[in-house]
């Protein structure tokens, strides 16, 4: 158990710091969104689960299943909604011109 | 636990100088998503290393008032709203 925890965590912050550098490195907002959006729901949901095994079975763990849930259901949503924003805006901009 | 925490931390830095550089709107938008998101994950470490229970009801309201803030900016943005 304790060994599957950490691997769990150890690919999660792995995850994480990939988005970082995605984050850092790329120059349009559509590259960076891809690389938040997917490294970190990857990461941080790996080291949720990691966090859930680690705890056991107790009253901590109905709600990091929660959590995890609400964390991976909002986060395609807020890639999703501002994408959109920036897409509809830069169009905008280009048929005023 | 704590080294992971101080790992996330860490990757904290580059999210923050992208908040304060981000050439439009969107981008500090994006930060700041991830931001809220990567400090709801540390305080779910500290509230399981420290056994308070409490902690993890207000990372899951954290959480779910990050969401709506940041849906809701995306959208004013979206409508032609603020000065970027």
């Amino acid at each position: 158990m304790t060994i599957a925890t950490y691997v769990l965590m150890g690919l999660g912050v792995g995850f994480v710091f990939v988005g970082s550098v995605g984050l850092l490195r790329f120059r349009d907002i559509f590259s960076r969104l891809q690389a938040s959006g997917v490294s970190d729901n990857a990461g941080l949901g790996l080291i949720l689960m990691g966090l859930i095994l680690h705890s056991g079975w107790n009253r901590h763990d109905i709600t990091l299943v929660l959590l995890l849930l609400l964390m991976l259901i909002t986060n395609p949503i807020v890639t999703h909604s501002v994408a959109r924003s920036a897409f509809v805006q830069q169009h905008r901009e280009e048929s005023d011109r | 636990m704590q080294i992971i925490e101080t790992l996330i931390l860490c990757s904290l830095a580059p999210v923050l100088f992208l908040l304060w550089r981000g050439p439009s709107a969107w981008d500090r938008l994006l930060a700041y998503n991830t931001a809220s998101n990567r400090i709801v994950v540390v305080v779910c470490l500290v509230a399981v290393a420290t056994r308070e229970t409490i902690y993890l009801d207000v990372a899951i309201g954290y959480a779910a008032l990050s969401f709506l803030g940041v849906v809701i900016i995306s959208r004013f943005l979206e409508r032609g709203g603020g000065n970027r």
